[in-house]
Protein backbone atom coordinates (compact mmCIF):
# COMPACT_ATOMS: atom_id res chain seq x y z
CA UNK A 1 0.00 0.00 0.00
CA UNK A 2 2.81 2.36 0.54
CA UNK A 3 4.47 1.74 -2.15
CA UNK A 4 1.57 1.94 -3.94
CA UNK A 5 1.21 5.73 -2.86
CA UNK A 6 4.31 6.33 -3.21
CA UNK A 7 4.45 5.42 -6.70
CA UNK A 8 1.18 7.34 -7.17
CA UNK A 9 3.07 10.48 -5.83
CA UNK A 10 5.89 10.65 -8.03
CA UNK A 11 3.97 10.21 -11.26
CA UNK A 12 1.41 12.41 -10.25
CA UNK A 13 4.08 14.93 -9.67
CA UNK A 14 5.94 13.92 -12.96
CA UNK A 15 2.32 14.11 -14.59
CA UNK A 16 1.35 17.27 -13.36
CA UNK A 17 5.44 19.12 -14.37
CA UNK A 18 4.92 17.29 -18.37
CA UNK A 19 1.21 18.89 -18.20
CA UNK A 20 1.99 22.33 -16.82
CA UNK A 21 4.98 22.41 -19.46
CA UNK A 22 2.54 21.16 -22.04
CA UNK A 23 -0.32 24.10 -21.32
CA UNK A 24 2.01 26.78 -22.52
CA UNK A 25 3.75 28.01 -25.84
CA UNK A 26 6.71 28.25 -23.88
CA UNK A 27 6.69 25.27 -21.73
CA UNK A 28 8.92 24.78 -19.38
CA UNK A 29 10.84 28.39 -19.76
CA UNK A 30 8.41 29.32 -17.68
CA UNK A 31 9.39 28.12 -14.77
CA UNK A 32 12.52 30.14 -14.60
CA UNK A 33 11.06 33.15 -16.76
CA UNK A 34 7.93 33.79 -14.50
CA UNK A 35 10.27 34.05 -10.60
CA UNK A 36 13.01 36.21 -12.97
CA UNK A 37 10.30 38.74 -13.98
CA UNK A 38 9.16 39.10 -10.80
CA UNK A 39 12.60 39.41 -9.00
CA UNK A 40 13.25 42.14 -11.83
CA UNK A 41 10.49 43.98 -10.83
CA UNK A 42 11.47 44.46 -7.15
CA UNK A 43 14.91 45.09 -7.84
CA UNK A 44 13.48 48.35 -9.88
CA UNK A 45 11.08 48.94 -6.80
CA UNK A 46 13.51 48.51 -4.14
CA UNK A 47 16.58 49.29 -5.60
CA UNK A 48 16.31 51.68 -8.95
CA UNK A 49 13.85 53.51 -7.87
CA UNK A 50 13.44 53.53 -3.55
CA UNK A 51 17.56 53.30 -3.61
CA UNK A 52 16.93 50.95 -0.28
CA UNK A 53 19.29 48.07 -1.43
CA UNK A 54 23.08 48.39 -0.15
CA UNK A 55 26.33 47.11 -2.05
CA UNK A 56 24.84 43.48 -1.72
CA UNK A 57 20.88 44.05 -2.35
CA UNK A 58 20.74 42.36 -5.32
CA UNK A 59 21.82 38.71 -4.37
CA UNK A 60 19.99 39.29 -0.98
CA UNK A 61 16.71 39.66 -2.96
CA UNK A 62 17.64 37.21 -5.83
CA UNK A 63 18.33 34.91 -2.85
CA UNK A 64 15.39 35.53 -0.90
CA UNK A 65 12.09 35.58 -3.17
CA UNK A 66 14.11 32.17 -4.88
CA UNK A 67 13.16 30.50 -1.23
CA UNK A 68 9.96 32.03 -0.53
CA UNK A 69 8.77 31.40 -3.95
CA UNK A 70 9.49 28.02 -3.23
CA UNK A 71 7.67 27.99 0.02
CA UNK A 72 4.85 30.26 -0.59
CA UNK A 73 4.25 27.90 -3.55
CA UNK A 74 4.16 25.03 -1.87
CA UNK A 75 1.75 26.71 1.12
CA UNK A 76 -0.78 28.00 -1.55
CA UNK A 77 -0.59 25.43 -4.43
CA UNK A 78 -0.23 22.52 -1.88
CA UNK A 79 -2.73 24.28 0.52
CA UNK A 80 -5.32 24.32 -2.53
CA UNK A 81 -4.95 20.57 -3.76
CA UNK A 82 -7.25 18.74 -1.93
CA UNK A 83 -10.11 21.43 -2.59
CA UNK A 84 -9.33 21.75 -6.16
CA UNK A 85 -9.44 17.52 -6.46
CA UNK A 86 -12.80 17.42 -4.62
CA UNK A 87 -14.06 15.63 -7.85
CA UNK A 88 -11.60 12.84 -7.64
CA UNK A 89 -11.76 12.88 -3.74
CA UNK A 90 -15.05 11.65 -4.31
CA UNK A 91 -14.53 9.23 -7.00
CA UNK A 92 -11.27 7.23 -5.12
CA UNK A 93 -10.62 6.41 -1.74
CA UNK A 94 -6.96 8.15 -1.41
CA UNK A 95 -5.43 9.63 1.57
CA UNK A 96 -6.20 13.50 1.07
CA UNK A 97 -2.67 14.28 1.65
CA UNK A 98 -1.67 12.83 -1.72
CA UNK A 99 -2.64 16.04 -3.79
CA UNK A 100 -0.80 18.58 -1.62
CA UNK A 101 2.18 16.42 -1.50
CA UNK A 102 2.21 16.13 -5.27
CA UNK A 103 1.48 19.74 -5.82
CA UNK A 104 4.44 20.63 -3.43
CA UNK A 105 6.64 18.49 -5.02
CA UNK A 106 6.40 19.35 -8.63
CA UNK A 107 7.35 23.01 -7.06
CA UNK A 108 10.16 21.58 -5.47
CA UNK A 109 11.21 20.41 -8.89
CA UNK A 110 10.49 23.98 -10.67
CA UNK A 111 12.84 25.45 -7.60
CA UNK A 112 15.49 23.34 -8.32
CA UNK A 113 15.96 24.41 -11.51
CA UNK A 114 15.31 27.72 -10.67
CA UNK A 115 18.11 27.36 -8.03
CA UNK A 116 20.54 26.27 -10.74
CA UNK A 117 19.89 29.61 -12.55
CA UNK A 118 20.29 31.71 -9.10
CA UNK A 119 23.62 29.71 -8.40
CA UNK A 120 24.95 30.49 -11.72
CA UNK A 121 24.09 34.13 -11.46
CA UNK A 122 25.84 34.51 -7.77
CA UNK A 123 28.70 32.73 -8.94
CA UNK A 124 28.97 35.30 -11.78
CA UNK A 125 28.83 38.68 -9.92
CA UNK A 126 31.24 37.29 -7.61
CA UNK A 127 29.99 34.75 -4.82
CA UNK A 128 31.62 31.36 -6.18
CA UNK A 129 31.19 27.88 -4.36
CA UNK A 130 32.16 27.31 -0.90
CA UNK A 131 32.18 24.12 1.26
CA UNK A 132 29.14 25.90 3.38
CA UNK A 133 26.99 24.79 0.34
CA UNK A 134 26.87 20.98 2.26
CA UNK A 135 24.63 22.79 4.12
CA UNK A 136 22.36 23.41 1.61
CA UNK A 137 20.26 20.12 1.91
CA UNK A 138 19.70 19.74 5.45
CA UNK A 139 18.67 23.36 5.40
CA UNK A 140 16.21 23.02 2.12
CA UNK A 141 14.69 19.93 4.19
CA UNK A 142 13.46 22.30 6.84
CA UNK A 143 12.09 24.43 4.53
CA UNK A 144 10.17 21.58 2.65
CA UNK A 145 9.00 20.38 6.03
CA UNK A 146 8.02 23.91 7.57
CA UNK A 147 6.23 24.98 4.22
CA UNK A 148 4.44 21.42 3.81
CA UNK A 149 2.84 21.70 7.14
CA UNK A 150 1.85 25.03 6.62
CA UNK A 151 0.40 23.95 3.05
CA UNK A 152 -1.25 20.74 5.04
CA UNK A 153 -3.23 22.75 7.28
CA UNK A 154 -3.87 24.81 4.82
CA UNK A 155 -5.00 22.01 2.49
CA UNK A 156 -7.54 20.64 5.40
CA UNK A 157 -9.80 24.38 6.13
CA UNK A 158 -9.92 25.04 2.58
CA UNK A 159 -12.28 23.02 1.21
CA UNK A 160 -14.26 23.44 4.07
CA UNK A 161 -14.30 27.05 3.72
CA UNK A 162 -12.98 28.32 0.70
CA UNK A 163 -13.11 32.45 1.34
CA UNK A 164 -10.09 31.04 3.09
CA UNK A 165 -8.14 31.57 0.26
CA UNK A 166 -8.56 35.16 -0.12
CA UNK A 167 -7.16 35.72 2.85
CA UNK A 168 -4.17 33.61 2.85
CA UNK A 169 -2.58 35.90 -0.39
CA UNK A 170 -2.42 38.59 1.93
CA UNK A 171 -1.41 37.06 4.90
CA UNK A 172 1.73 35.72 2.92
CA UNK A 173 2.07 38.61 1.53
CA UNK A 174 2.44 40.23 5.41
CA UNK A 175 5.00 37.18 6.48
CA UNK A 176 7.25 37.65 3.09
CA UNK A 177 7.63 41.42 4.77
CA UNK A 178 8.03 40.56 8.18
CA UNK A 179 10.70 37.74 7.11
CA UNK A 180 13.20 39.69 5.26
CA UNK A 181 12.46 38.45 1.65
CA UNK A 182 13.35 41.54 -0.01
CA UNK A 183 15.00 43.65 2.74
CA UNK A 184 17.76 41.88 5.41
CA UNK A 185 16.12 41.81 9.22
CA UNK A 186 19.54 43.76 9.86
CA UNK A 187 18.25 47.22 8.16
CA UNK A 188 15.47 46.80 11.14
CA UNK A 189 15.77 48.96 14.09
CA UNK A 190 16.65 47.15 17.42
CA UNK A 191 14.29 46.28 18.99
CA UNK A 192 11.65 45.47 16.43
CA UNK A 193 14.46 43.26 14.81
CA UNK A 194 14.92 40.78 17.62
CA UNK A 195 11.17 40.30 17.37
CA UNK A 196 11.07 39.50 13.80
CA UNK A 197 14.58 37.02 14.17
CA UNK A 198 12.07 35.11 16.11
CA UNK A 199 9.92 34.04 13.00
CA UNK A 200 11.39 30.66 11.88
CA UNK A 201 11.06 32.17 7.78
CA UNK A 202 13.37 35.28 8.91
CA UNK A 203 15.72 32.41 9.77
CA UNK A 204 15.87 30.49 7.33
CA UNK A 205 16.60 33.28 5.18
CA UNK A 206 19.16 34.85 6.77
CA UNK A 207 20.74 31.02 7.28
CA UNK A 208 20.59 30.58 3.13
CA UNK A 209 22.32 34.27 2.37
CA UNK A 210 24.86 33.10 5.03
CA UNK A 211 25.68 30.43 3.11
CA UNK A 212 25.44 31.30 -0.54
CA UNK A 213 26.85 34.66 -0.11
CA UNK A 214 29.78 34.47 2.80
CA UNK A 215 30.19 30.99 2.83
CA UNK A 216 29.08 31.05 6.59
CA UNK A 217 27.58 27.64 8.02
CA UNK A 218 24.27 28.28 9.37
CA UNK A 219 23.80 28.54 12.98
CA UNK A 220 23.18 24.67 13.84
CA UNK A 221 21.19 25.73 17.46
CA UNK A 222 18.79 28.06 15.61
CA UNK A 223 18.05 25.39 12.74
CA UNK A 224 17.61 23.15 14.95
CA UNK A 225 14.57 25.24 17.08
CA UNK A 226 13.32 25.74 13.18
CA UNK A 227 13.27 22.23 12.42
CA UNK A 228 11.65 21.50 15.42
CA UNK A 229 8.91 23.89 14.49
CA UNK A 230 9.22 22.65 11.26
CA UNK A 231 8.12 19.22 12.37
CA UNK A 232 5.22 19.64 14.73
CA UNK A 233 3.81 22.46 12.14
CA UNK A 234 4.31 19.30 9.84
CA UNK A 235 2.61 16.74 12.03
CA UNK A 236 -0.02 19.08 13.18
CA UNK A 237 -1.18 19.73 9.61
CA UNK A 238 -1.17 15.93 8.81
CA UNK A 239 -3.29 15.46 11.75
CA UNK A 240 -5.88 18.09 10.80
CA UNK A 241 -6.01 16.58 7.32
CA UNK A 242 -6.31 13.11 8.43
CA UNK A 243 -9.14 14.44 10.95
CA UNK A 244 -11.31 16.29 8.29
CA UNK A 245 -10.62 13.59 5.65
CA UNK A 246 -14.47 11.78 6.10
CA UNK A 247 -15.61 14.96 5.33
CA UNK A 248 -14.30 15.89 1.95
CA UNK A 249 -16.01 13.34 -0.51
CA UNK A 250 -19.36 14.84 1.23
CA UNK A 251 -18.53 18.03 -0.15
CA UNK A 252 -19.93 20.14 -3.12
CA UNK A 253 -17.14 21.57 -5.77
CA UNK B 1 -20.52 -16.49 7.66
CA UNK B 2 -16.41 -16.55 6.89
CA UNK B 3 -17.45 -15.82 3.46
CA UNK B 4 -19.54 -12.34 4.42
CA UNK B 5 -16.92 -10.44 2.31
CA UNK B 6 -18.73 -6.76 3.83
CA UNK B 7 -21.58 -6.52 5.98
CA UNK B 8 -23.67 -2.92 6.60
CA UNK B 9 -26.05 -2.87 9.40
CA UNK B 10 -28.58 0.72 9.30
CA UNK B 11 -26.65 2.28 7.84
CA UNK B 12 -27.02 5.70 7.37
CA UNK B 13 -24.70 8.29 4.91
CA UNK B 14 -25.73 12.33 5.71
CA UNK B 15 -24.71 15.23 3.32
CA UNK B 16 -24.81 18.98 4.60
CA UNK B 17 -26.82 20.82 2.01
CA UNK B 18 -25.30 23.94 -0.14
CA UNK B 19 -21.69 25.43 1.55
CA UNK B 20 -23.63 25.39 5.48
CA UNK B 21 -20.83 23.96 7.70
CA UNK B 22 -23.51 23.46 10.42
CA UNK B 23 -26.47 23.83 8.50
CA UNK B 24 -28.89 21.41 7.08
CA UNK B 25 -28.31 18.10 6.49
CA UNK B 26 -29.74 15.22 4.04
CA UNK B 27 -29.80 12.01 4.52
CA UNK B 28 -28.65 10.27 1.00
CA UNK B 29 -28.84 7.14 2.93
CA UNK B 30 -31.35 6.23 6.20
CA UNK B 31 -30.95 2.76 6.99
CA UNK B 32 -29.49 0.25 4.90
CA UNK B 33 -28.54 -2.87 5.68
CA UNK B 34 -26.85 -5.93 3.22
CA UNK B 35 -24.27 -8.50 3.23
CA UNK B 36 -21.82 -9.41 0.55
CA UNK B 37 -20.84 -13.06 -0.04
CA UNK B 38 -17.25 -14.15 -1.65
CA UNK B 39 -18.47 -14.76 -5.49
CA UNK B 40 -21.82 -13.23 -5.21
CA UNK B 41 -22.79 -11.11 -7.70
CA UNK B 42 -25.43 -8.49 -6.07
CA UNK B 43 -27.71 -6.23 -7.74
CA UNK B 44 -28.56 -3.03 -6.61
CA UNK B 45 -32.36 -1.49 -7.72
CA UNK B 46 -34.54 1.58 -6.96
CA UNK B 47 -35.68 4.02 -7.91
CA UNK B 48 -33.76 7.62 -8.81
CA UNK B 49 -32.10 9.37 -6.24
CA UNK B 50 -32.62 5.84 -3.74
CA UNK B 51 -29.37 6.16 -2.85
CA UNK B 52 -27.51 3.37 -5.26
CA UNK B 53 -24.58 5.48 -5.85
CA UNK B 54 -23.86 6.54 -2.74
CA UNK B 55 -23.99 2.92 -1.36
CA UNK B 56 -21.46 1.97 -3.40
CA UNK B 57 -19.09 4.92 -2.82
CA UNK B 58 -19.93 3.95 1.27
CA UNK B 59 -19.25 -0.04 0.33
CA UNK B 60 -15.93 1.36 -1.72
CA UNK B 61 -14.79 2.67 1.26
CA UNK B 62 -14.72 6.52 -0.28
CA UNK B 63 -17.72 7.87 2.58
CA UNK B 64 -17.60 6.96 5.88
CA UNK B 65 -20.95 6.06 7.64
CA UNK B 66 -22.13 8.19 9.54
CA UNK B 67 -24.96 5.90 11.79
CA UNK B 68 -25.04 1.71 11.30
CA UNK B 69 -21.97 0.22 11.03
CA UNK B 70 -20.13 -1.39 8.62
CA UNK B 71 -17.72 -4.77 8.70
CA UNK B 72 -15.21 -5.44 5.68
CA UNK B 73 -13.12 -8.26 5.85
CA UNK B 74 -9.25 -7.96 4.41
CA UNK B 75 -10.57 -6.87 0.85
CA UNK B 76 -9.77 -4.72 -1.37
CA UNK B 77 -12.80 -2.81 -3.24
CA UNK B 78 -12.90 -0.53 -6.09
CA UNK B 79 -15.48 1.34 -7.90
CA UNK B 80 -15.11 0.92 -11.67
CA UNK B 81 -14.61 4.43 -12.51
CA UNK B 82 -14.47 6.02 -15.97
CA UNK B 83 -11.09 8.61 -17.23
CA UNK B 84 -10.27 8.65 -13.24
CA UNK B 85 -7.32 11.55 -13.11
CA UNK B 86 -7.13 12.05 -17.11
CA UNK B 87 -4.90 14.98 -17.98
CA UNK B 88 -5.78 16.34 -20.93
CA UNK B 89 -1.96 17.24 -22.12
CA UNK B 90 -1.09 14.08 -21.21
CA UNK B 91 -0.72 11.17 -23.79
CA UNK B 92 -2.92 8.09 -23.51
CA UNK B 93 -0.10 6.05 -22.69
CA UNK B 94 0.56 8.40 -19.62
CA UNK B 95 -3.00 8.74 -18.71
CA UNK B 96 -3.10 5.23 -18.39
CA UNK B 97 -0.92 4.88 -16.34
CA UNK B 98 -2.13 7.87 -13.79
CA UNK B 99 -5.56 6.07 -13.92
CA UNK B 100 -4.32 2.82 -13.55
CA UNK B 101 -2.18 4.15 -10.43
CA UNK B 102 -5.34 5.88 -9.06
CA UNK B 103 -7.97 2.65 -9.46
CA UNK B 104 -4.96 1.13 -7.31
CA UNK B 105 -2.98 -0.88 -9.59
CA UNK B 106 0.70 -0.72 -9.05
CA UNK B 107 3.07 0.84 -11.40
CA UNK B 108 4.81 -2.41 -12.75
CA UNK B 109 1.44 -4.09 -13.20
CA UNK B 110 -0.19 -1.36 -15.43
CA UNK B 111 3.25 -0.85 -17.59
CA UNK B 112 2.91 -4.74 -18.38
CA UNK B 113 -1.00 -4.03 -19.59
CA UNK B 114 -0.02 -0.89 -21.37
CA UNK B 115 -0.04 -3.25 -24.39
CA UNK B 116 -3.30 -4.78 -23.84
CA UNK B 117 -4.86 -1.53 -23.20
CA UNK B 118 -3.65 0.05 -26.38
CA UNK B 119 -4.90 -2.98 -28.31
CA UNK B 120 -8.20 -3.00 -26.66
CA UNK B 121 -8.88 0.99 -27.04
CA UNK B 122 -8.22 0.35 -30.76
CA UNK B 123 -6.65 3.85 -30.35
CA UNK B 124 -3.09 2.48 -32.68
CA UNK B 125 -0.56 5.53 -32.83
CA UNK B 126 -3.14 8.00 -30.89
CA UNK B 127 -2.02 6.25 -28.08
CA UNK B 128 1.14 8.78 -27.80
CA UNK B 129 -0.91 11.19 -28.40
CA UNK B 130 -2.09 13.98 -25.76
CA UNK B 131 -5.74 13.21 -25.40
CA UNK B 132 -6.88 16.54 -25.40
CA UNK B 133 -6.88 15.58 -29.37
CA UNK B 134 -9.35 12.70 -28.80
CA UNK B 135 -12.44 11.92 -29.83
CA UNK B 136 -15.38 11.62 -26.83
CA UNK B 137 -15.60 7.94 -27.71
CA UNK B 138 -11.86 7.70 -28.06
CA UNK B 139 -11.72 8.45 -24.55
CA UNK B 140 -14.22 6.62 -23.46
CA UNK B 141 -12.68 3.78 -24.98
CA UNK B 142 -9.17 4.26 -23.49
CA UNK B 143 -11.12 5.31 -20.04
CA UNK B 144 -12.73 1.75 -20.37
CA UNK B 145 -10.00 -0.34 -21.17
CA UNK B 146 -7.69 1.28 -18.74
CA UNK B 147 -10.59 0.34 -16.01
CA UNK B 148 -10.81 -3.18 -17.12
CA UNK B 149 -7.48 -3.66 -15.84
CA UNK B 150 -8.22 -3.51 -12.63
CA UNK B 151 -9.14 -6.70 -10.65
CA UNK B 152 -10.02 -6.11 -6.92
CA UNK B 153 -11.78 -8.45 -4.83
CA UNK B 154 -14.63 -6.63 -4.99
CA UNK B 155 -15.66 -5.08 -8.05
CA UNK B 156 -18.40 -1.81 -7.64
CA UNK B 157 -20.27 -0.93 -11.06
CA UNK B 158 -22.06 2.32 -11.24
CA UNK B 159 -24.05 1.90 -14.23
CA UNK B 160 -21.21 1.34 -16.55
CA UNK B 161 -21.99 -1.50 -18.34
CA UNK B 162 -21.09 -0.47 -22.08
CA UNK B 163 -19.47 2.61 -23.60
CA UNK B 164 -18.20 4.67 -26.88
CA UNK B 165 -20.12 3.97 -30.16
CA UNK B 166 -22.62 1.05 -31.09
CA UNK B 167 -19.12 -1.49 -31.82
CA UNK B 168 -17.37 -0.93 -28.91
CA UNK B 169 -20.40 -1.65 -26.33
CA UNK B 170 -20.97 -4.38 -27.93
CA UNK B 171 -17.00 -5.12 -27.21
CA UNK B 172 -16.86 -3.60 -23.73
CA UNK B 173 -19.93 -5.02 -22.67
CA UNK B 174 -18.99 -8.26 -23.31
CA UNK B 175 -15.61 -7.70 -21.52
CA UNK B 176 -17.42 -6.71 -18.65
CA UNK B 177 -20.06 -9.59 -18.66
CA UNK B 178 -17.12 -11.65 -19.08
CA UNK B 179 -15.42 -10.32 -16.23
CA UNK B 180 -18.26 -10.46 -13.78
CA UNK B 181 -18.92 -14.19 -15.31
CA UNK B 182 -15.62 -14.98 -13.71
CA UNK B 183 -16.33 -15.55 -10.26
CA UNK B 184 -15.59 -12.19 -8.94
CA UNK B 185 -17.45 -10.46 -6.21
CA UNK B 186 -19.45 -7.75 -7.78
CA UNK B 187 -21.86 -5.17 -6.91
CA UNK B 188 -23.92 -3.53 -9.50
CA UNK B 189 -25.39 -1.09 -9.37
CA UNK B 190 -27.76 -0.27 -12.97
CA UNK B 191 -31.70 1.03 -14.40
CA UNK B 192 -31.13 -1.73 -16.64
CA UNK B 193 -33.51 -4.74 -15.23
CA UNK B 194 -32.71 -6.81 -17.76
CA UNK B 195 -28.84 -6.85 -17.03
CA UNK B 196 -29.07 -7.07 -13.17
CA UNK B 197 -31.48 -10.17 -13.72
CA UNK B 198 -29.11 -11.43 -15.94
CA UNK B 199 -25.57 -10.82 -14.52
CA UNK B 200 -26.75 -10.75 -11.19
CA UNK B 201 -27.74 -14.17 -8.32
CA UNK B 202 -28.70 -11.40 -5.11
CA UNK B 203 -30.85 -8.27 -5.57
CA UNK B 204 -31.36 -5.59 -2.84
CA UNK B 205 -33.55 -2.78 -3.59
CA UNK B 206 -33.61 0.33 -1.72
CA UNK B 207 -36.07 3.22 -1.62
CA UNK B 208 -35.29 7.05 -0.26
CA UNK B 209 -32.22 5.80 1.56
CA UNK B 210 -33.82 2.60 3.36
CA UNK B 211 -33.50 -0.82 2.51
CA UNK B 212 -36.91 -2.75 1.53
CA UNK B 213 -35.30 -6.38 0.41
CA UNK B 214 -32.31 -7.84 -0.03
CA UNK B 215 -32.87 -11.78 -1.40
CA UNK B 216 -32.78 -14.39 -4.41
CA UNK B 217 -33.16 -12.63 -7.65
CA UNK B 218 -36.58 -13.29 -8.72
CA UNK B 219 -38.06 -12.98 -5.37
CA UNK B 220 -37.13 -9.30 -5.32
CA UNK B 221 -37.82 -8.44 -8.73
CA UNK B 222 -41.29 -9.97 -8.28
CA UNK B 223 -41.90 -7.75 -4.90
CA UNK B 224 -40.08 -4.60 -6.54
CA UNK B 225 -42.47 -4.82 -9.91
CA UNK B 226 -46.12 -5.67 -7.29
CA UNK B 227 -44.88 -2.10 -5.81
CA UNK B 228 -44.03 -0.61 -9.21
CA UNK B 229 -47.73 -1.49 -10.07
CA UNK B 230 -49.21 -0.11 -7.30
CA UNK B 231 -47.38 2.90 -7.03
CA UNK B 232 -48.82 3.51 -10.88
CA UNK B 233 -51.54 6.33 -11.23
CA UNK B 234 -54.60 3.84 -12.34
Amino acid sequence: MRLHLIELILFNTYAELRAEAARSYLGLVWWVLEPALMMATFWFVFDVILHSGGPDYVPQLLIGLTVWQWMKSCMTHGGYAIWSHLGLVRQTRLPPLVFPLVAMLSDTVKFLCILVLLLVILWCVGYPPNMAYFALPPLFLVVFVFAAGIGFMISAIVPLLPDVRFVIEQVLSVVMFLSGVVFSLSNVPAPLNQWLALNPVAQIMDATRGILMHGAWPHWLALAKVSLVSIVVCFAGAAVVRHFAPRYPKLAS
Amino acid sequence: MNDTLIELRNVGVAFNVGRSIAGQRHWALEDVSLSLRRGERLGVIGRNGAGKSTLLRVIAGILAPDRGSMTRGPVSCQLLALALGFVPYLSGRDNAVLSGLLLGLRRREIVARLDAIREFSELGDFFEQPIASYSSGMNMRLAFSVAMQVEPDVLLIDEVLAVGDAEFQQKSGAALRARMGEGHTVVLVSHNEREIARLCDRVLWIEHGRSVLEGPRDEVFEAYHRDMHVAKPA
